[in-house]
């Protein structure tokens, strides 16, 4: 539709009818998802073909509202998706050459094609519905509710499944009101801190100043984690929406969007919807006819971990090279450019229109008391399903690691799941029924943070883990405060030592009392959490550490130095696969008789195991 | 200026509200030790750690850096704890296996009965020269002198203050002043009768026209006329022949 300044109320609400009544479409409106792991599977000749077949069948209804390409759909391992409008039907897997039969069956008839469908790996029974599909049958969407269900580039598509009321509510509503619902909600910080933003916003609107600023921190940097980016790519709206409320709740007039450099698609979309949304006049002056003003810029980070941490970003956004400051006087009172600024999460800002929207007492339906509401977190590792679900706060982590992630791939057992990214920590099989939120968390040692899950089976060592989460926290930190730039380096160096077969007696006592120094000593709270993963691992690892130092043997046959390959030779049947893929052709032995590793040559690859029919290359 | 009383280490002091909890522990006797604050330069302190103090407020303890710490109604700081010792030690060591050749840092070390840390001493590549890469001297560039000749390079243990790409600075006054607050002496300036030598640039002196004795940079003259307007006949004298 045209984009023309609306400056009422009455005005959006009209443009909203205007917009559904022009796009009444008769088929169903087909959604190609578009989120990056879709995208690299190739979702976009998908969307292309369907472009085609649709135009070349001349379809009633116009190609753009016959398909859309959308943010991410979740199943992010099952990719391509394809899904429709108003219908349970969910496609796995798709081709360009599935475009036709898909158009003719689903689009025309509204008939299912089963084999498009999940197949479960048990009851090899296909599924269609997400109903019967437990990744996403367990789930509670509602944040990630949009996502998926619309085109993240069309402001039409946000207002029309009624994107922009909670804004027009809010403005109906005293500021005080706002932050009044937003406190009782009882909404915490989605960024890992878990810190009550109604708090944050009523302590920023306390202090007297002539400006103030809001901040949307989409700087996500822990590794494995792409909630924030599927919700800027996905659903930017939704963020901004939040963002102005908060705005106009605290008395800002200026916004910022920091965003990764390294999201290029989360940067465009969050561009594109904040220039549709200026366009229509839900951003600038006097937004609807409100008295209020209020604009956001993107600033684009460059890619330092700490500029995920709200002072280090400040000071980013202001042009100075990315380190925090001590936060003793907090930013709602000195924080962008010294002024009293809220910086809130991506998933944060997306919350703020569910509460206004739904209410309090709708809003903490869901959840638990002291952690209300749900949260997305991104299932990564040795997990079979992996992608982006969204959970009510309160269910365990085997709910979400077994019912929705679908348990361990290839029979394996589990051994722990890391949470809260490099300043989280491993949770083992024995709390496997830890409820997920805030405080449970983080009483196991672990944290939150901004919603990184990563499952590890038998085969990780926990040691070689948390030398690898070490090693990125070395090259990441700021190096401004000691603890940090040389405690760090210090413990990779013991960790190294320990898997390297170098470990001694009294290693793990001296990785403690670092740590320790890390989490009273270091500046911000990067630092002070830097050590949660080393102290968890030891914590519900300790013999696997020492079984490295003591027997100089890895457990979990993953540290090189403490590993032989070998081959049983009752298992094997002298079928040279191994022989052959071997890259320094140090396997020998006639065909059909067991075969040989050369020790000497070995360089612990691995490959003689993975590409084993029978199972018989052994690691010791 | 609003006054506050506050509790350090067991004794009442009234002080004004929102110094730091280092200032006036030193105006009371009380040694907190501290390598990277300097009271003239502002944005100094809070990055080597060593003063942290335990700050009970609101039935809350934590541990803070005393250097940037406010005063407030309420406050109690204990700067002697157990907790304080440990943390402290550990940094130290830290310190002390960065710069093991620093005799400041020794003596530190020593006051907390350590003589050798239980690390790999830095050396060959990974010398340090006594640095701890606490950014003084960058701030004093930056902040005090007005010239910003030197930066921090690099980030996380490769953290380093330099000129820009180590090459010679063009807007380097020559003055020192980087040299000077340098807690560790960790800046290398040579001063011979004509010229001076810091950050790879050899700077020629004013000699004074009395005594005949080098007391300042041209360089640094040049950049006190041009952002004062004193007149340069002011400088032909050193501060004695005044």
């Amino acid at each position: 539709m045209e984009h023309t300044k609306i400056s009422t109320i009455e005005g959006l609400n009209k443009y909203r009818e205007k917009i559904l009544e022009s796009e009444k479409n008769e088929l169903p409106t087909v959604f190609v998802c578009g989120g990056t792991p879709c995208l690299a599977k190739g979702s976009r000749q998908v969307f292309e073909a369907f472009k085609k077949e649709f135009g070349a069948q001349g379809l009633s209804g116009s190609v753009e509202l016959g398909i859309k390409t959308t943010g991410c759909q979740g199943f992010c391992n099952q990719g391509p998706l394809v899904t429709f409008a108003d219908k349970d039907i969910v496609y796995m897997g798709v081709k360009p050459e599935h475009v036709p039969e898909i158009t003719e069956k689903t689009v025309k008839k509204g008939e299912v094609i089963a084999s498009l469908g999940y197949r479960d790996p048990q009851t090899k029974e296909w599924a269609t519905e997400y109903s019967r599909i437990p990744f996403y049958g367990h789930q509670k969407k509602l944040v990630l509710k949009d996502v998926g269900q619309l085109d993240p580039a069309r402001i039409d598509d946000y207002i029309a499944g009624g994107g922009y009321s909670a804004l027009v509510k809010a403005f109906g509503m005293s500021p005080d009101a706002i932050i009044d619902n937003i406190e009782q909600s009882g909404l915490r910080g989605r960024g890992g801190g878990g810190f009550p933003t109604g708090r944050k916003w009523r302590s920023c609107k306390a202090i007297k100043t002539d400006v103030r600023y809001v901040i949307c921190n989409g700087d996500e940097g822990d590794p494995g984690a792409f909630m924030d980016r599927s919700i800027m790519e996905g659903n930017p709206h939704a963020i901004i929406e939040g963002m102005i409320i908060g705005a106009y709740a605290v008395g800002s007039n200026k916004g910022y969007a920091y965003i990764r450099d390294e999201y290029p698609l989360a940067i465009e979309n969050m561009k594109t919807a904040i220039e549709d949304a200026r366009g229509l006049g839900l951003l600038g002056k006097d937004i609807l006819g409100s008295n209020f003003d209020f604009d956001i810029k993107i600033s684009r980070g460059g890619g330092a971990f700490v500029c995920g941490e709200s002072s280090a970003l400040m000071r980013s956004i202001g042009g100075n090279v990315g380190e925090p400051r001590a936060k003793y006087i907090r930013s709602v009172e000195k924080g962008l450019y010294d002024k009293p600024t809220v910086l809130n999460n991506v998933e944060t800002w997306a919350n703020v229109p569910l509460i206004i929207t739904g209410g309090v007492q709708g809003y903490r339906k869901v959840g638990t008391k002291g952690s209300p509401g749900t949260k997305v977190f991104s299932l990564a590792g040795k997990v079979v399903n992996t992608g982006l679900v969204e959970v009510p706060m309160g269910i365990t982590l085997r709910e979400l690691v077994f019912d929705i992630g679908g348990g361990i791939p290839k029979g394996k057992k589990f051994k722990a799941v890391q949470t809260g990214g490099p300043s989280g920590g491993c949770i083992p099989e024995s709390l496997l029924d830890l409820q997920i939120d805030f405080d449970s968390l983080s009483d196991a040692g672990s944290m939150m943070g901004s919603g990184g899950i990563i499952v590890m089976d038998e085969e990780t060592c926990m040691v070689d883990l948390a030398k690898y989460f070490i090693t990125f926290l070395v090259g990441e930190s700021c190096g401004k405060c000691t603890p940090c730039r040389e405690g760090l380096r210090r413990m990779l160096d013991i960790l190294t030592g320990i898997t390297e077969g170098r470990g001694k007696q009294g290693d793990i006592e001296l990785l403690e009392e670092l740590c320790d120094c890390l989490k009273w000593g270091a500046l911000c709270a990067l630092g002070t959490s830097a050590a949660n993963p080393v102290l968890s691992t030891i914590r519900y690892f300790r013999d696997e550490y020492e079984a490295h130092i003591k027997e100089k043997r890895c457990p979990a046959g993953v540290c090189k130095e403490l590993i032989t390959y070998r081959i049983d030779e009752e298992k094997c049947t002298g079928c040279t696969v191994c022989a052959k893929k071997c890259p320094q052709k140090c396997i020998s032995g006639e065909k059909k008789r067991p075969h040989t590793i050369d020790a000497s040559k070995c360089i612990k690859c691995g490959v003689c195991r993975a590409v084993c029919p029978f199972d018989a290359v052994i690691v010791e | 200026m609003e006054k506050i009383k506050f509790v350090i280490d067991g004794k009442e002091v009234e002080a004004i509200k929102d110094r730091c909890v280092l200032d006036v522990a030193r105006e009371n006797g009380i040694y907190i030790p501290n390598l990277c604050y300097n009271p003239e330069v502002k944005s100094s302190g809070g990055s080597c750690r060593l003063c942290l103090v335990e700050a009970h407020q609101a039935g809350r303890m934590r541990l803070v850096t005393a250097c940037n710490y406010p005063i407030r109604e309420g406050l109690e700081i204990k700067t002697d704890t157990s907790l304080v010792k440990r943390i402290r030690k550990g940094i130290i060591e830290l310190l002390l296996a960065r710069v093991p050749d620093s005799d400041v840092i020794r003596e530190l070390a020593a006051n907390d009965g350590i003589d050798e840390p239980r690390f790999v001493k830095d050396e060959g590549e990974n010398y340090h020269n006594k640095c701890i890469a606490c950014g003084l001297c960058m701030q004093v560039c930056e902040e005090v002198v007005g010239v910003s000749a030197i930066a921090m390079l690099n980030r996380g243990p490769d953290k380093i203050p330099g000129t820009p790409y180590k090459k010679p600075s063009e807007v380097c006054i020559g003055c020192g002043a980087c040299a000077y607050v340098c807690p560790t002496d960790a800046i290398p300036m040579e001063d011979n009768r004509d010229t001076r030598k810091i950050w790879g640039r050899e700077f020629k002196m004013h000699l004074c026209s009395v005594c005949g004795k080098p007391y300042m940079p041209e360089a640094q003259i040049d950049w006190i006329v041009k952002t004062t307007g004193k007149d340069r006949v002011f400088f032909d004298k050193c501060p004695d022949c005044r």
